[in-house]
């Protein structure tokens, strides 16, 4: 119980104490030691100092610890750097969303946490709409019309998703129909000891309704436009934010009725349908990263690419489920870095067009490194943990029955490198004429801290592998009947 | 009962589909509001329990009440024109709507076979959810695609009971609230696309893309 009052209604709380303070700072304050409270204790579950106990609805298994850590390390470092990037100057009309940003930034927190512990679909579902409830408004942070627009396309977009994902939560109440879960409450756990009773044909047309609605969130290709705009458009911390936490809760998901199927018949059916997701994510990234020339929209794909690279392992299954469990990780951390560094860019040439921003490296110097040495990472470049985790998911797509996966992947993934290599670089090095008209020194700030720590750390996972993770992780292969 | 009540249900959703007049769709979705709390209220008429009147109350205030005056509120403070403004001929519309519905009944009436389903008040919720969709593809005001997503989901509730999920009644209130909140942030949203993109209809949101 003790848990649930620190993880989830603390953070319900500080977001009702932000609203009746005035003081950016003082909300800053109670948000950050929210947050880190919070890291804290969901370290402590991780690793298994600490036991859980949680009230109806609520649960933890190995799934939600993993996902817990994830969001809890995002959200900490996201509000860590959200003070220094609120005092940055903006357009008179925009100093109205500060006011509300830490408000909703731990209600984000409430809604995240309470969508990943919960047991029970429904719970779930209420959760998760209240995650885009809360990042709606953040997108809307510059109060512009690029903005507007983002937030009206990501609020109406995700809010039908979501709907189509409560109709397929319809659909596995009725594949339950004549079985002993008839009228029982949607909990996963008991779904996942029952499933082989269920109807098969419900269920899958429930997995085909859920993973369609959740796409929205999760940014998997068909349905990733709003969400590509809304990762673009909003400021870079809470682009972090949902490039590193949200897309992974929607993920869980869609996890939880693929676990739901894993003893069934239908099983492959779900695996086909996540493969055809991943891989036309992969063919999306790779025909927009030719046009792209907005280098936040190109990051956006990035994420797009690499949560196809998720799901596409997740499909697979074996070893390539393993390495996208890590990859949920990795990915997590790196785009927190990617996403800070464009922040910095962004201030200072204020604009997101690639044509406008050059020679970063001289006139930002640490935003410019930490850009490059984070494109390296994102792009699997050893020793960070992305090498580590893809080469995890190449082995388990080349030893699976469908080896020419691995093919196309590689094929995709070449160019996505090259592309997005191609416009860095030349953000990074191309000379500008005016360049030596008086340019003030980057200062060395705490986002700048807060990334080469996160860089750091995608090394040090990878290379010391500590066993609590991989432990964890097994674990996880285990529940979803993965034998390695 | 639940028969009779899923088809006066379809009867508005035909309404939706002949209307070209904004305050009727409002009108829609209170009479929607209203069939779903009588839907609720029903069985509870022989055992009385103060307990089960929680939930119908909330829907009440919550589709009845609330989000249909909101939208009057919204429709007054913008000024939108009385028109819905279709992308498509009404008729062809309401062919489309028709044929959807058929296709529904149909294919309800072959699952209903197979697995225990009410089949009206099923496929009344999925027309319900079909035709949602559809007002959102086929109007340009952004209005009416709030209206349209109501619809939607007045529609997943329908067919919510039509499975007879039981879901607790926490989570059902959870639900309506989260609707509530969503349509707020729309109202607001369009309040400020009124003022600063100067329209309300999709031609407005053109900005954004590759």
């Amino acid at each position: 119980m003790f848990e649930f009052v620190l993880l989830i209604l603390i953070p319900l709380l500080s977001a009702g104490v932000c609203y009746f303070l005035k003081n950016i700072r003082l909300q800053y304050s109670i948000s950050l030691f929210v947050s880190a409270v919070h890291l804290l204790l969901s370290l402590l579950i991780f690793i298994g100092w600490y036991k859980t106990d949680l009230p109806f609805f609520f649960s933890t298994d190995s799934l939600s610890k993993l996902f817990l850590l994830v969001l809890s390390n995002v959200y900490f470092w996201v509000v860590l750097v959200s003070f220094s990037y609120l005092k940055r100057p903006v357009t008179p009309n925009s100093e109205e969303g500060k006011r509300y940003y830490f408000l909703l930034l731990n209600f984000y927190l409430f809604a995240n946490t309470a969508a990943i512990l919960s047991n029970h679909y429904g719970m779930y579902w209420v959760a998760a709409e209240g995650t885009t409830l809360s990042v709606a408004p953040l997108i809307y942070y510059y109060r512009n019309e690029e903005a507007l627009e983002a937030m009206w396309k990501y609020l109406f977009l995700v809010s039908i998703g979501i709907a189509f994902a409560f109709i397929g939560i319809l659909f596995l109440t009725l594949s339950a129909k004549g079985t002993p879960l008839e009228g029982q409450q949607l909990f996963f756990s008991e779904f996942v000891k029952q499933a082989g009773t269920l109807n098969p044909v419900w269920l899958k047309a429930s997995f085909i309704f859920i993973f369609v609605g959740l796409s929205t969130k999760i940014g998997i290709a068909p349905m990733h436009s709003a969400d590509v705009d809304a990762t673009s458009n909003s400021p870079s911390p809470i682009a972090a934010l949902m490039s590193g936490s949200l897309r992974v809760t929607a993920l869980l998901g869609v996890m939880r009725i693929f676990q739901i199927m894993q003893p069934t018949s239908t099983y492959d059916f779900a695996k086909t349908i996540l493969i055809i997701g991943g891989l036309l994510s992969l063919l999306f990234a790779f025909v927009f990263m030719f046009k792209v020339n907005n280098y936040k929209r190109m990051l956006a794909y990035s994420s797009i690419e690499h949560l196809g690279i998720i799901t596409l392992g997740i499909g697979i299954g074996g070893l390539a489920f393993v390495g996208a469990m890590y990859h949920i990780i990795y990915n997590s951390l790196n785009k927190v870095v990617l996403f800070f560094s464009a922040g910095n860019i962004h201030h200072r040439y204020k604009t997101r067009e690639v044509d406008g921003v050059k020679s970063v490296l001289n006139i930002l110097p640490w935003s410019g490194w930490l850009l490059m040495i984070s494109f390296l990472s994102i792009s699997a470049i050893p020793p960070f943990g992305i090498f580590f985790s893809e080469l995890m998911i190449f082995e388990g797509m080349l030893f699976s029955d469908k080896p020419w996966i691995l093919a196309v992947t590689m094929f995709l993934l070449l160019f996505i490198f090259i592309n997005m290599g191609k416009t860095l670089f030349q953000m990074l090095y191309k000379k500008d004429e005016n360049e030596n008209i008086a340019v003030e020194k980057e200062h060395f700030e705490i986002i700048h801290f807060a990334a080469i720590f996160l860089l750091i750390l995608l090394i040090a996972i990878a290379v010391v592998s500590p066993n609590i993770l991989r432990d964890n992780i097994l674990n996880i292969s285990k529940d979803f009947g993965i034998k390695l | 009962m639940q028969n009779v009540l899923s088809i006066l249900f379809c009867l508005s959703l035909f309404y939706l589909a002949v209307t070209s007049r904004v305050k009727a769709y409002v009108a829609v979705l209170r009479f929607q509001g209203i069939i779903l709390t009588v839907l609720l209220v029903f069985p509870f008429i022989n055992h009385f329990s103060v307990y089960a009147f929680i939930l119908p109350t909330t829907l009440f205030i919550v589709k009845v009440i609330l989000i249909p005056r909101y939208i009057n509120k919204i429709i007054l403070d913008l000024d939108v024109k009385r028109m819905i403004e279709p992308t498509i001929q009404q008729f062809t519309f309401q062919l489309l709507v028709i044929f959807a519905m058929i296709i529904i009944f149909v294919t309800s009436n072959i699952l209903s076979k197979s697995t225990s389903i009410e089949t009206i008040p099923f496929a009344s919720g999925f027309s319900a959810i079909v035709v949602g969709i559809f007002v959102i593809i086929f109007r340009k005001k952004l209005i009416i695609h709030v209206a349209g997503f109501l619809v939607l989901e007045n529609g997943i509730f329908l067919f919510g009971t039509a499975v007879a999920s039981e879901l607790p009644m926490m989570i059902e209130i959870g639900t309506l609230l989260d609707v509530f909140v969503v349509v707020f942030l729309m109202g607001i949203a369009m309040n400020k696309i009124s003022s600063t993109l100067s329209g309300f209809d999709v031609t407005a949101l053109g900005r954004l893309k590759d």
